[in-house]
Protein backbone atom coordinates (compact mmCIF):
# COMPACT_ATOMS: atom_id res chain seq x y z
CA UNK A 1 0.00 0.00 0.00
CA UNK A 2 2.76 2.45 0.99
CA UNK A 3 4.38 1.83 -2.50
CA UNK A 4 1.71 2.39 -3.93
CA UNK A 5 0.75 5.63 -2.46
CA UNK A 6 3.93 7.28 -3.30
CA UNK A 7 4.10 6.13 -6.71
CA UNK A 8 0.70 7.39 -7.46
CA UNK A 9 2.14 10.79 -5.80
CA UNK A 10 5.35 10.73 -8.01
CA UNK A 11 3.85 10.53 -10.69
CA UNK A 12 1.31 13.34 -9.97
CA UNK A 13 4.52 15.25 -9.65
CA UNK A 14 6.00 14.33 -13.14
CA UNK A 15 3.07 15.19 -14.61
CA UNK A 16 2.48 18.26 -12.88
CA UNK A 17 6.00 19.43 -11.16
CA UNK A 18 5.23 22.74 -11.66
CA UNK A 19 2.44 22.74 -8.81
CA UNK A 20 2.33 24.43 -5.73
CA UNK A 21 -0.24 22.89 -2.85
CA UNK A 22 -1.01 24.69 0.23
CA UNK A 23 -2.53 22.07 2.58
CA UNK A 24 -5.18 23.46 4.75
CA UNK A 25 -3.10 24.37 8.03
CA UNK A 26 -0.03 24.67 6.79
CA UNK A 27 1.87 28.20 6.66
CA UNK A 28 4.57 29.47 3.89
CA UNK A 29 6.35 32.88 3.59
CA UNK A 30 8.49 33.93 1.10
CA UNK A 31 8.66 33.84 -2.93
CA UNK A 32 6.92 31.36 -5.67
CA UNK A 33 7.93 31.98 -8.93
CA UNK A 34 7.40 29.90 -12.11
CA UNK A 35 4.64 27.75 -11.00
CA UNK A 36 1.88 27.08 -13.58
CA UNK A 37 -0.74 25.92 -10.68
CA UNK A 38 -0.96 26.81 -6.88
CA UNK A 39 -3.53 25.93 -4.26
CA UNK A 40 -3.95 27.39 -1.32
CA UNK A 41 -5.82 25.66 1.47
CA UNK A 42 -3.90 26.97 4.20
CA UNK A 43 -1.79 30.56 4.66
CA UNK A 44 0.85 32.00 2.20
CA UNK A 45 2.23 35.22 2.48
CA UNK A 46 4.72 36.72 -0.17
CA UNK A 47 4.89 37.04 -3.65
CA UNK A 48 3.43 34.35 -5.87
CA UNK A 49 3.76 34.13 -9.53
CA UNK A 50 1.70 31.28 -11.02
CA UNK A 51 -0.16 31.35 -13.99
CA UNK A 52 -3.19 29.31 -12.30
CA UNK A 53 -4.05 30.31 -8.43
CA UNK A 54 -6.79 28.84 -6.21
CA UNK A 55 -7.10 30.62 -2.90
CA UNK A 56 -9.87 27.84 -1.23
CA UNK A 57 -12.23 28.82 1.15
CA UNK A 58 -10.13 27.88 4.22
CA UNK A 59 -7.04 29.68 2.22
CA UNK A 60 -5.50 32.84 2.76
CA UNK A 61 -3.11 34.92 0.97
CA UNK A 62 -1.16 38.14 2.14
CA UNK A 63 1.13 40.14 -0.23
CA UNK A 64 1.31 40.51 -3.99
CA UNK A 65 0.07 37.54 -6.35
CA UNK A 66 0.25 37.33 -10.19
CA UNK A 67 -1.32 35.30 -12.60
CA UNK A 68 -3.40 34.43 -15.29
CA UNK A 69 -7.07 32.51 -14.18
CA UNK A 70 -7.19 33.63 -10.32
CA UNK A 71 -9.75 32.41 -8.35
CA UNK A 72 -10.76 33.61 -4.29
CA UNK A 73 -12.60 31.90 -2.34
CA UNK A 74 -10.34 32.55 0.42
CA UNK A 75 -9.02 35.82 2.67
CA UNK A 76 -6.67 37.46 0.28
CA UNK A 77 -5.20 40.79 1.34
CA UNK A 78 -2.21 42.75 -1.39
CA UNK A 79 -2.66 42.87 -4.79
CA UNK A 80 -3.82 40.78 -7.24
CA UNK A 81 -2.68 41.28 -10.44
CA UNK A 82 -4.30 38.98 -13.48
CA UNK A 83 -3.40 38.89 -17.32
CA UNK A 84 -6.58 37.05 -18.29
CA UNK A 85 -9.31 36.14 -15.42
CA UNK A 86 -10.60 36.44 -11.98
CA UNK A 87 -13.09 34.68 -10.59
CA UNK A 88 -14.31 36.55 -7.03
CA UNK A 89 -16.61 33.70 -4.72
CA UNK A 90 -19.06 34.63 -2.38
CA UNK A 91 -17.16 33.50 0.17
CA UNK A 92 -13.76 35.58 -0.52
CA UNK A 93 -12.75 38.13 1.44
CA UNK A 94 -10.53 40.95 0.07
CA UNK A 95 -8.75 43.68 1.07
CA UNK A 96 -6.22 45.74 -1.86
CA UNK A 97 -5.79 46.33 -5.32
CA UNK A 98 -7.16 44.40 -7.77
CA UNK A 99 -5.79 44.57 -11.39
CA UNK A 100 -7.76 42.82 -13.91
CA UNK A 101 -8.69 42.02 -17.38
CA UNK A 102 -11.89 40.21 -16.70
CA UNK A 103 -13.43 39.68 -13.43
CA UNK A 104 -16.16 38.33 -11.63
CA UNK A 105 -17.53 38.58 -8.18
CA UNK A 106 -20.64 36.35 -7.07
CA UNK A 107 -23.06 38.18 -4.74
CA UNK A 108 -21.95 38.01 -1.29
CA UNK A 109 -17.76 38.61 -1.45
CA UNK A 110 -16.88 41.37 0.24
CA UNK A 111 -13.99 43.30 -1.62
CA UNK A 112 -12.45 46.54 -0.79
CA UNK A 113 -9.57 48.33 -1.70
CA UNK A 114 -9.38 49.30 -5.32
CA UNK A 115 -10.44 47.76 -8.95
CA UNK A 116 -7.97 48.78 -11.92
CA UNK A 117 -8.88 47.16 -15.58
CA UNK A 118 -5.98 46.71 -17.44
CA UNK A 119 -5.05 48.76 -20.18
CA UNK A 120 -8.20 50.89 -20.35
CA UNK A 121 -6.97 53.87 -18.72
CA UNK A 122 -8.50 56.14 -22.00
CA UNK A 123 -11.47 53.97 -21.97
CA UNK A 124 -14.19 56.48 -20.80
CA UNK A 125 -15.72 58.15 -23.63
CA UNK A 126 -13.00 58.26 -25.73
CA UNK A 127 -15.49 57.50 -28.44
CA UNK A 128 -15.61 60.77 -30.44
CA UNK A 129 -11.87 61.13 -29.40
CA UNK A 130 -11.13 58.03 -31.36
CA UNK A 131 -12.73 58.20 -34.72
CA UNK A 132 -11.45 62.01 -34.44
CA UNK A 133 -8.19 60.67 -34.61
CA UNK A 134 -8.77 58.68 -37.36
CA UNK A 135 -10.23 61.29 -39.24
CA UNK A 136 -7.13 63.15 -39.17
CA UNK A 137 -5.07 60.19 -39.79
CA UNK A 138 -6.63 59.59 -43.08
CA UNK A 139 -6.79 63.65 -43.64
CA UNK A 140 -2.91 63.46 -43.45
CA UNK A 141 -2.07 60.31 -45.53
CA UNK A 142 -5.27 60.17 -47.85
CA UNK A 143 -7.23 62.97 -49.38
CA UNK A 144 -9.83 61.16 -50.90
CA UNK A 145 -10.68 58.57 -48.43
CA UNK A 146 -11.17 61.05 -45.67
CA UNK A 147 -14.60 61.97 -46.84
CA UNK A 148 -15.61 58.19 -46.66
CA UNK A 149 -13.97 57.75 -43.07
CA UNK A 150 -16.04 61.02 -42.07
CA UNK A 151 -19.21 59.13 -43.40
CA UNK A 152 -18.58 56.08 -41.68
CA UNK A 153 -17.75 57.59 -38.29
CA UNK A 154 -21.16 59.77 -39.10
CA UNK A 155 -22.65 56.59 -39.54
CA UNK A 156 -21.69 55.05 -36.63
CA UNK A 157 -22.15 57.76 -34.62
CA UNK A 158 -26.17 58.09 -35.50
CA UNK A 159 -26.38 54.37 -34.38
CA UNK B 1 -38.58 71.71 -17.41
CA UNK B 2 -39.29 71.60 -21.45
CA UNK B 3 -36.83 69.23 -22.25
CA UNK B 4 -39.01 66.30 -20.86
CA UNK B 5 -41.30 67.57 -23.74
CA UNK B 6 -45.02 68.35 -23.66
CA UNK B 7 -46.70 65.41 -23.25
CA UNK B 8 -45.48 63.85 -20.04
CA UNK B 9 -47.67 63.60 -17.60
CA UNK B 10 -45.58 64.68 -14.42
CA UNK B 11 -46.41 63.64 -10.91
CA UNK B 12 -44.45 63.87 -7.89
CA UNK B 13 -43.85 59.61 -7.85
CA UNK B 14 -45.02 58.71 -11.39
CA UNK B 15 -43.00 60.20 -14.47
CA UNK B 16 -43.08 58.10 -17.44
CA UNK B 17 -41.39 58.56 -20.43
CA UNK B 18 -42.43 57.29 -23.95
CA UNK B 19 -41.79 53.51 -23.86
CA UNK B 20 -42.07 50.09 -21.65
CA UNK B 21 -45.33 49.59 -21.15
CA UNK B 22 -45.05 45.86 -19.97
CA UNK B 23 -44.15 46.85 -16.64
CA UNK B 24 -46.69 48.26 -14.37
CA UNK B 25 -45.54 51.97 -14.15
CA UNK B 26 -47.32 53.02 -10.53
CA UNK B 27 -44.36 54.89 -8.98
CA UNK B 28 -42.17 53.70 -12.12
CA UNK B 29 -40.18 56.45 -13.92
CA UNK B 30 -38.92 55.49 -17.37
CA UNK B 31 -36.24 57.53 -18.57
CA UNK B 32 -35.34 57.31 -22.26
CA UNK B 33 -32.70 57.68 -24.58
CA UNK B 34 -31.82 61.73 -25.52
CA UNK B 35 -32.78 62.57 -22.38
CA UNK B 36 -29.86 64.73 -20.65
CA UNK B 37 -30.15 65.69 -17.16
CA UNK B 38 -28.29 68.39 -15.04
CA UNK B 39 -29.06 67.89 -11.92
CA UNK B 40 -31.01 65.42 -9.30
CA UNK B 41 -33.30 62.58 -10.17
CA UNK B 42 -35.18 61.09 -7.45
CA UNK B 43 -38.20 58.77 -6.93
CA UNK B 44 -39.33 56.59 -4.65
CA UNK B 45 -39.83 52.78 -6.10
CA UNK B 46 -37.94 52.59 -8.94
CA UNK B 47 -36.14 54.49 -11.84
CA UNK B 48 -34.87 52.92 -14.92
CA UNK B 49 -32.47 55.30 -16.71
CA UNK B 50 -31.58 55.13 -20.50
CA UNK B 51 -30.49 58.74 -20.82
CA UNK B 52 -27.66 61.28 -20.22
CA UNK B 53 -27.24 62.94 -16.90
CA UNK B 54 -24.71 65.34 -14.75
CA UNK B 55 -26.03 65.28 -11.74
CA UNK B 56 -27.55 62.72 -8.80
CA UNK B 57 -29.72 59.57 -9.06
CA UNK B 58 -31.61 58.39 -6.56
CA UNK B 59 -34.52 55.82 -5.97
CA UNK B 60 -35.27 52.46 -4.07
CA UNK B 61 -34.49 50.59 -7.17
CA UNK B 62 -32.14 52.29 -9.90
CA UNK B 63 -31.55 50.74 -13.01
CA UNK B 64 -29.03 52.33 -15.30
CA UNK B 65 -29.29 50.78 -18.84
CA UNK B 66 -26.60 50.07 -21.37
CA UNK B 67 -27.97 53.63 -23.01
CA UNK B 68 -27.29 55.35 -19.52
CA UNK B 69 -24.77 57.72 -18.23
CA UNK B 70 -24.15 59.09 -15.42
CA UNK B 71 -21.97 61.93 -14.13
CA UNK B 72 -22.39 62.33 -10.64
CA UNK B 73 -23.75 60.04 -7.96
CA UNK B 74 -26.18 57.08 -7.75
CA UNK B 75 -27.90 55.95 -5.21
CA UNK B 76 -30.21 53.32 -4.37
CA UNK B 77 -31.13 50.19 -1.97
CA UNK B 78 -31.28 48.14 -5.14
CA UNK B 79 -28.82 49.34 -7.71
CA UNK B 80 -28.17 47.92 -11.47
CA UNK B 81 -25.47 49.05 -13.59
CA UNK B 82 -25.53 48.36 -17.45
CA UNK B 83 -24.18 51.49 -18.66
CA UNK B 84 -21.34 54.20 -17.80
CA UNK B 85 -21.17 55.57 -14.29
CA UNK B 86 -18.36 58.40 -13.79
CA UNK B 87 -18.26 59.39 -9.81
CA UNK B 88 -20.07 57.88 -7.00
CA UNK B 89 -22.35 54.83 -6.72
CA UNK B 90 -23.67 54.17 -3.71
CA UNK B 91 -25.69 50.89 -3.00
CA UNK B 92 -27.23 47.72 -0.58
CA UNK B 93 -27.67 45.27 -3.30
CA UNK B 94 -25.02 46.37 -6.59
CA UNK B 95 -25.62 44.64 -9.37
CA UNK B 96 -23.09 45.43 -12.04
CA UNK B 97 -23.82 43.76 -15.74
CA UNK B 98 -21.23 42.82 -18.04
CA UNK B 99 -21.73 46.44 -20.17
CA UNK B 100 -21.18 48.41 -17.72
CA UNK B 101 -18.24 50.68 -17.34
CA UNK B 102 -17.46 52.65 -13.94
CA UNK B 103 -14.89 55.20 -12.97
CA UNK B 104 -15.31 56.82 -9.77
CA UNK B 105 -16.33 54.90 -5.74
CA UNK B 106 -18.62 52.09 -5.43
CA UNK B 107 -19.58 51.49 -1.62
CA UNK B 108 -21.77 48.65 -1.37
CA UNK B 109 -22.78 46.07 1.17
CA UNK B 110 -23.22 43.21 -1.30
CA UNK B 111 -21.95 43.39 -4.62
CA UNK B 112 -22.06 40.91 -7.55
CA UNK B 113 -19.87 41.79 -10.99
CA UNK B 114 -20.26 40.14 -14.20
CA UNK B 115 -17.59 39.41 -16.65
CA UNK B 116 -16.53 42.12 -19.10
CA UNK B 117 -17.55 44.88 -17.10
CA UNK B 118 -15.11 47.57 -17.23
CA UNK B 119 -14.42 49.20 -13.74
CA UNK B 120 -11.64 51.50 -12.29
CA UNK B 121 -13.09 52.08 -9.18
CA UNK B 122 -12.03 52.68 -5.19
CA UNK B 123 -14.27 50.01 -3.70
CA UNK B 124 -16.17 50.53 0.37
CA UNK B 125 -18.02 47.46 2.19
CA UNK B 126 -20.00 48.89 4.81
CA UNK B 127 -22.37 46.27 6.57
Amino acid sequence: MDEENTDSISQDLDNDSKMVLVGSGVRIEGRIDGAESTDVSGSLSGTLKSSRISINTSGSFNGDMNGQDVVISGNVEGEITSEDTIIVNQSAKIKGTIEYSSLQVSYGAKLEGSLRHRGSIQNYSTVTSVSDENIEGAESNIDEKTEDVENNTDEEDNQ
Amino acid sequence: MSIFGSNEKKEETNTTFLFDTEKDTINQSNLAKDIKIHGSLEAKDYIEFSGNINGTIKSSTVNIRQAGFVKGTVSGDSVTIEGEIDGDIQAKDLYIKSTAKIKGTIRYTNIDIQNGSIINADLFYSS
